[in-house]
């Protein structure tokens, strides 16, 4: 545990301070800048996944030709789709590390806003031992938890929050979710599309809304990215999956 | 985030996403029973008068116990109707949290509560174990409407003349008559309200209450005849906001900041300028989260970094130091000349002030009561009273340099 706090809830902690202190007091603003940082930091691994949704895009037609050739062989299917995947040298899981990468930081930017807000006598005496010895650190203390209409140490009452996780996350699932021909596939996907932002919305309805910001500007910053980086809306728009 | 065609793929992904959604679970779930927690915590201590012990538990009741027979006179719950957070929790009673040290006059117990409650427990009624407030024997609470809007109270009160003041986590600073419970305040008048949310306890010095705010301000608000508060136009600002309640002594006034320095302020000039900060050069290991005590033109302030210093309260300057090692979060305490200090691991350390203590100053004894201690404690005629954060009552003798008794404070179940 004290690792932990020595290598990352700490560290995000105290730069959350300062960058509120740099930004005339605004704790929402830090947290808007240092989801910038981790998207930033977290560039090369995002950079990968996007590079790989859009040859995965490319590979459409190659692999629905593939479905339709062994659409009754799932085995045979199997083995060419992974030999097709191997060939364009992309992983369909490599998809997944930016997301597990930022979970660490998920659960470190939960307990930095709980801590630095200091909402109770205790978290308040507990950032004391948290807080590196830099000026701008201590002279930020104690932050104000006011963010436009938001309390940041309280989830949003009025669930707009909750719309825009919910919303942004649904956009940038649908941007890279392919279309298939495969009906139980389609449901599959469907499912998926709509599970992630649907737990995330309904998270945001029992996190600090802190946390939520966090989410929303991060997916906001994923959705533009992927805009530019894949060349457009990929398949947000309608397509036939024939 | 990609979803491939391959179903294989598609269950993998899913269990991931199931990992990632078993941990947001959890943290919901911390979440949910940290707000809705059955044990309410808070750190109120020890004070002493005419032999009785008061103070608030760890479990939200005020106890009184006899310092001669270790024995439980009376106790109180304060309980809060409350609408918890998280999944499952609902409306229920529970215990609330006290975080001010117990202050008593004229057989008149008050505290304030976590709840936002101020409550005056007259010791006589408590003893024939009344279940609701006696207001024949001067008992009342503060607001009665249990309905009634409210914030919590963390700081101590201040019971001074025939006023009890409140700072309030609204920012407020409220005054009531100490008989009654009524506000003192002219219908339609607003109380002054001073911050985003006021932790720290008021200091009185003739009729003008100093107050400190977490957003690096003291303001002095005059107090008329009646009670009633005022704005006055003195007030001090500083860079960094005021981690401890004002201590005043010769018109002035002492307290801790956040940017690690021990702030000396004339309380007749205000403005921005301190009379004097300490450290003189870079500022200490942490914050003065407790208020220093003044005594013979010495403040011992004790600092969240472990150190305890002896400081010329006129000029600033120290006269020693000692390191114990552990935060101090607590104020050091007087008895005669010894200077009683206790660290948050729990170790008590006493100081002859009558003792040569030039540059490290030396305990006369140092006593360990294997608990830590964050709650502010009362010592008399050579017996020091210490809450545990283990909701234990602790009796150290310092003569006798070990704790001689111990009470649980916790209900029996």
């Amino acid at each position: 545990m004290a690792v932990w706090y020595l290598i990352i809830a700490n560290p995000i902690l105290n730069v959350l301070v300062a960058l509120t202190n740099l930004l005339g007091g605004s704790f929402g603003g830090a947290i808007i800048v240092l989801t910038i940082i981790v998207r930033l930091i977290s560039w090369p691994l995002t950079k990968r996944q996007l590079n790989s949704t859009k040859a995965m895009q490319e590979m459409q037609p190659k692999i629905q030709e593939l479905q339709k050739k062994y659409g009754k062989n799932q085995q045979k299917l199997q083995q060419e789709m992974m030999k097709l995947y191997k060939e364009a040298g992309i992983n369909p899981l490599g998809c997944i590390w930016p997301m597990l990468v930022q979970l660490p930081i998920w659960i470190a930017l939960y307990q930095a806003i709980m801590s630095a807000l200091a909402t109770t006598p205790e978290s308040l005496l507990g950032l004391a031992q948290r807080l590196y010895s830099w000026d701008i650190v201590n002279q930020a203390i104690p932050l104000s938890s006011s963010f436009l209409w938001l309390d940041l140490g309280q989830p949003d009452p009025y669930f707009i929050l909750a719309i825009i996780v919910g919303g942004t996350m649904w956009v940038q699932q649908k941007m890279t979710t392919a279309p298939t021909v495969d009906p139980r596939q389609q449901s599959t996907n469907r499912m998926m599309t709509l599970l992630m932002p649907l737990m995330f919305g309904f998270l945001t309805l029992m996190f600090p809304s802190g946390l939520a910001l966090y989410w929303a500007v991060s997916n906001i910053i994923g959705i533009v990215t992927q805009y530019f980086v894949t060349g457009g809306w990929g398949y947000l728009k309608p397509r036939s999956p024939s | 985030m990609a979803t491939t065609q391959y179903p294989s793929f598609v269950m993998k992904q899913a269990k991931i996403l199931l990992l990632i959604a078993i941990v947001l679970l959890s943290l919901t779930l911390v979440s949910c029973s940290a707000w809705g927690r059955q044990s309410p915590g808070g750190w109120a201590g020890t004070t002493i008068h005419d032999g009785i012990i008061y103070v608030g538990t760890g479990d939200g009741r005020v106890v009184a116990i006899n310092s001669s027979t270790e024995s439980l006179e009376w106790d109180y719950p304060i309980l809060t109707r409350t609408q918890s957070g998280g999944l499952s929790c609902g409306e229920t009673s529970v215990a609330t949290a006290i975080y001010g040290t117990p202050v008593v006059d004229g057989g008149i117990v008050y505290v304030g509560t976590y709840s936002g409650r101020v409550f005056a427990l007259n010791t006589s009624a408590r003893s024939q174990d009344f279940d609701s407030l006696q207001q024949r024997y001067g008992e009342w609470k503060w607001p009665v409407d249990d309905s009634a809007p409210s914030s919590p109270i963390v700081a101590d009160l201040l019971l001074s003349g025939s006023n009890v003041y409140v700072s309030s986590s609204n920012g407020g600073v409220y005054s009531l008559d100490k008989r009654s419970g009524d506000e003192n305040r002219k219908r339609g008048v607003d109380i002054p309200v001073l911050a985003n949310k006021l932790w720290t306890s008021p200091a009185i010095l003739d009729s003008t209450l100093y107050v400190s705010t977490y957003d690096g301000h003291i303001y002095a608000l005059s107090v008329d005849e009646e009670g009633m508060l005022s704005s006055s136009n003195w007030s001090f600002e500083s860079d960094a906001g005021f981690a401890s309640s004002p201590v005043i002594y010769e018109d002035t006034i002492f307290l801790g900041s956040f940017d690690r320095y021990l702030y000396a302020v004339n309380g007749t000039i205000g403005g921005d300028k301190p009379m004097w900060k300490f450290p003189e050069e870079k500022p200490a290991g942490n914050w003065f989260w407790a208020s220093p005590v003044i005594s013979d033109g010495i403040a011992y302030a004790g600092c969240l970094d472990g150190l305890l210093y002896a400081i010329e309260a006129r000029t600033g300057e120290k006269l020693w130091e000692f390191d114990t090692e552990d935060p101090i979060v607590t104020s050091p305490v007087l008895m005669d000349s010894l200077l009683i200090v206790v660290n948050e691991s729990g170790t008590v350390y006493v100081f002859d002030l009558d003792g040569e203590l030039v540059d490290e100053a030396i305990p006369l004894k140092t006593i360990s009561i294997d608990a830590a201690v964050r709650s502010s404690f009362c010592a008399q005629e050579g017996l020091v009273y210490i809450r545990g954060e283990d909701n234990h009552l602790y009796a150290v003798d310092i003569d006798v340099g070990r704790i001689i008794w111990e009470i649980d404070l916790a209900v029996e179940e």
